[in-house]
């Protein structure tokens, strides 16, 4: 049969209806994808903007932009945003993406799962948001320590709306967790054995791992709190036998791994990309693999570490900056493999490879900054002064929103099948650059001057003005570089270059099909010899017979996890609207709580169990053997 | 970026594949590992408030009985459903299903014992007294939320046959609601020595 043929079959049975029903209905993760991506821009444009107007608010002393409590709200909102909202889920985006392309299968393990993952996402935001539109947004910091967040120290429902929201993401972000383990362990590509796994798999296995180990912790905690806020529940309560310190224990041993959490896919798109810009294949694979599997174990060890400022007996404490300090050497190894990848290679300057060489300079100067507050001694002077706060950009703006711009530049060919302009590109990456610098160092230095954290003004004569002054412009040029390069996307999606398979010549599976890419992915599934596919000498695609064509259903190859040996095909499910339909129902349940409402909570739990009965009542027919193919071959 | 044509060294002829993954005992697995952690922390918080108490609990310690009762009704119903599957395997299917009643019916005698438990406690303990019968009524009553949900489960994959052919072995739902069944009682085994067990014996 001709391939055109197959290709038009493939596409009808695959495609997304062009409907409103087929768009909401959809399970193809490249459509989800996109849509995780463009949820958490969104998401970081808005707590960009909390973060200008704090910025507005501190430019000179005794300014009144913002009075006291609703900085409080800016700050929280800005951190819980950027923390929750974005720095994960974008890169959840990408994985979404790009996994299933970069090992060979059509779609995720569990696509009904993917999209509601998304929907939940999607939802909480908006139900976090909801807080700002009603005005009583939550005012305790990302962290949100206790006791001040209980009901007699914040009344009204901003926390409730923290509390919710989060435990409603929490759900989305353990289905999507799920959902990565098992497709990377049972969907690659034959031949892709896990010592050839492009390295974006180790990152990504190790960071849902984490997510599948560290997130309840959040979600117990944050269950105790509402419990407590709304129905007296004494966990946190110390007059009648609760500790205020469990949350800062729970909170820290899954918000420790949660920075590695945000770090680490990050880490695996650079090893991605970098060798396809030096042109030479990336040095230390083993070395990054291990490593990154080892970040990820001792980030676990470390959530002490954070907690050096309350105090916990000596013993631990030394132990735990240990730990600290065996991370940064993990890193450190990344790092030495990456500059050796560029070493030996003939690198192209592309934006994308400024923006990795940008991430590479920030962790390195960040990299020395968590050393530093490894050292136990230091940490009781500064932690919460604004050295801190240039700390945790230098970690998060450098470490994740620099790799992400760099996969933004890279992949972004092949979502939208067009080039981005790399002229606007290098302009806004020497703005954010820039700015990013202007923007923080000097809050390092506010910090030694003992400027403190979360403070809505300051007067004038402490000598903080000027640096305060320089820190806002630098974060507008920040701002403004980001800008650019929104503008770039959306101008080169209509007038961009068209890019053809593969415009960068690099060596993954994602490159062998056209940008952007069909629903079905592949019409002869992939096999693979090597760590790097393109670079070999072995076709991937090679099937003269047919017999990776698989199109009597959405199949898609199923492999052993170690050696990816095809053991037999994966039946994708239709388009179904059952994971908005649960997203929906979950939302009155997170409402009816929220309004202290049981009654409305009750029915979104019978609405939500009939949602579910819908979703895995079987649709297909009996699971028979498929009938051999071998009439193909003649033709 | 070449296309000259190694000898494919891999056993891709095996053809046909049969439709029948392991996603989703793959799935369920991560999902009790998830589940798993979830108990673990709200045994650690149960713990972290022990060592900072001077008696623990500071209430009556529960009445053991009913702890032991249920405990010996969520074993059996384990054994049960794994002589069960065994059958299932053996493509006894009758046998298989007979089991899987079996099974679910326990599970609801659990679920009526908890019910009678927690009436007689909440007499002598009210759920919002202090932190420790908080902590107490979250896991307890959690847990009594996941046992219906591996009620439910159970009970889907008895309703299933009619559209699962009793052909393919092994019987993947059957083997999946199972896995999720035994984790539940596990976690039970580990409230009855938390919960139950140790602060009748180790009161201080
Ligand atoms: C335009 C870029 C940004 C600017 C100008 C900015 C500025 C600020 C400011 C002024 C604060 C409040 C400091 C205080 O009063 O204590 C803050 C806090 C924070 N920012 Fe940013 N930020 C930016 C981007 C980001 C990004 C990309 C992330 C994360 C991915 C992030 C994460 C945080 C966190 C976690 C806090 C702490 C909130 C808290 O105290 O609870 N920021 N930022």
């Amino acid at each position: 049969m001709a391939t055109d043929a197959i290709a038009e079959r493939l596409e009808e049975l695959w495609e997304t209806e062009p409907t409103l029903y087929g768009r909401l209905a959809t399970v193809d993760h490249k459509i989800i994808g996109k849509r995780y991506l463009y949820t958490a821009m969104l998401f970081l444009i808005a707590g960009g903007i909390e973060a200008l107007i704090m910025r507005l608010q501190l430019v000179g002393p005794n300014k009144t932009l913002l009075g006291p409590e609703a900085y409080n709200q800016f700050f929280t909102m800005h951190g819980t945003t950027m923390i929750y909202f974005y720095a994960f889920p974008i890169l959840v985006g990408f994985g979404n993406y790009l996994v299933p392309l970069m090992i060979g299968a059509r779609d995720m393990a569990l696509p009904r799962l993917n999209a509601f993952g998304y929907w939940t996402f999607l939802f909480s935001g908006l139900f976090l948001y909801a807080s700002l539109i009603l005005r009583s947004a939550p005012h305790a910091g990302w962290y949100a320590y206790v006791p001040y967040t209980l009901q007699t120290y914040s009344p009204g429902l901003g926390m409730d709306f923290f509390a919710l929201a989060l435990i409603f993401l929490t759900v989305s972000t353990t289905a999507g967790g799920i959902n990565f383990l098992v497709t990377i362990f049972q969907l690659r590509a034959p031949g892709m054995t896990i010592s050839r796994m492009p390295l974006f798999m180790y990152s990504s296995l190790t960071t849902y791992f984490s997510v599948v180990f560290a997130l309840p912790a959040f979600t117990a905690a944050l269950v105790f709190l509402e419990l407590d806020r709304k129905w007296g529940f004494h966990f946190y309560d110390i007059a009648h036998g609760g500790h205020p310190l469990l949350w800062q224990e729970l909170f820290w041993f899954f918000a420790h791994p949660w920075v590695y959490i945000v770090f680490l896919p990050a880490t695996g798109m650079i090893s991605m990309l970098l060798p396809a810009f030096a042109r030479h294949p990336i040095v230390g694979y083993p070395y990054i693999a291990v490593s990154t599997i080892l970040t990820g174990l001792v980030g676990f060890g470390v959530w002490l570490h954070h907690m050096f400022a309350v105090g916990e007996p000596q013993m631990s404490m030394s132990f735990f900056s240990a730990a600290s300090m065996t991370i940064s050497i993990f890193t450190a190894v990344q790092v030495f493999a990456w500059i050796a990848t560029l070493w030996k290679g003939k690198p192209v300057l592309t934006t994308s490879l400024l923006f990795a060489l940008g991430f590479i300079a920030t962790i390195v100067i960040g990299g020395l900054n968590g050393i530093v507050t490894a050292v136990i001694p230091v940490d009781w002077q500064i932690t919460q002064t604004y050295w801190i706060v240039s700390h945790i950009h230098y970690v998060l703006i450098g470490a994740n929103l620099f790799p992400v711009m760099a996969g933004f530049y890279f992949w972004g060919p092949k979502m939208i099948g067009r080039m981005l302009d790399e002229r606007l590109g290098k302009l806004s990456f020497w703005l954010m650059f820039i700015g990013f610098n202007v923007g923080f160092f000097p809050m390092q230095l506010l910090g030694v001057f003992g400027m403190p954290r979360r403070i809505y003004t300051y007067p004038a004569g402490e000598g903080w003005t000027t640096l305060n002054l320089i820190s806002t412009i630098g974060a507008f040029i920040l701002g403004f570089g980001l800008l650019l390069s929104i503008i770039n996307f959306f101008v080169s999606l209509r007038h961009g270059q068209v890019a053809g398979d593969n415009p960068w010549n690099a060596d993954g599976l994602e490159w062998s099909i056209p940008s952007p890419p069909p629903s079905y992915a592949w019409v002869h599934l992939p096999t693979v010899v090597s760590r790097h596919p393109l670079w070999d000498d072995h076709d991937e695609l090679y099937d003269p017979n047919d017999e990776r064509v698989f199109d009597q259903d959405r199949l898609t190859l199923s492999t052993t996890w170690k050696d990816a040996e095809p053991v037999s095909l994966a039946r994708m499910p239709e388009d179904t609207i059952t994971p908005l339909a649960i997203s929906l129902t979950l939302s009155v349940i997170f409402i009816g709580i929220l309004l202290t409402n049981l009654w409305l909570a009750l029915a979104g739990v019978v609405l939500s169990l009939a949602a579910a009965a819908a979703w895995i009542w079987p649709k297909h027919g009996p699971k028979a053997m498929l009938e051999p193919q071998s009439e193909r071959v003649t033709a | 970026m070449s296309s000259t044509y190694t000898e494919m060294p891999l056993p891709l002829r095996r053809q046909p594949f049969p439709v029948n993954d392991k996603r989703g005992s793959l799935s369920i697995i991560f999902f009790i590992a998830t589940e798993a952690s979830l108990f673990a922390v709200l045994f650690a918080s149960y713990w972290y408030m022990a060592k900072g108490a001077a008696v623990w609990p500071p209430d009556d310690p529960p009445k053991i009985h009913y702890a032991l009762g249920m405990l010996a009704v969520l074993v059996s119903s384990s054994i049960v459903l794994h002589w069960g599957e065994g059958q299932i395997k053996k493509r006894k299917v009758g046998a298989g299903m007979a089991a899987l009643g079996v099974t679910v019916i326990l599970g609801i005698g659990f679920l009526i014992l908890t019910v009678l438990e927690d009436s007689e406690h909440l007499s002598v303990l009210a759920v919002n007294h202090d932190a420790y019968s908080s902590l107490f009524y979250m896991i307890t009553t959690l847990h009594a939320a996941h046992v219906t949900l591996g009620v439910c489960m159970l009970s889907y994959v008895f309703l299933l046959p009619s559209v699962e052919p009793r052909s393919v072995t092994p019987h993947r739902p059957y083997h999946n609601a199972a896995l999720y069944w035994h984790f539940v009682d596990t976690v039970w085994i580990f409230i009855v020595l938390f919960l139950y067990v140790s602060p009748n014996v180790g009161r201080r």
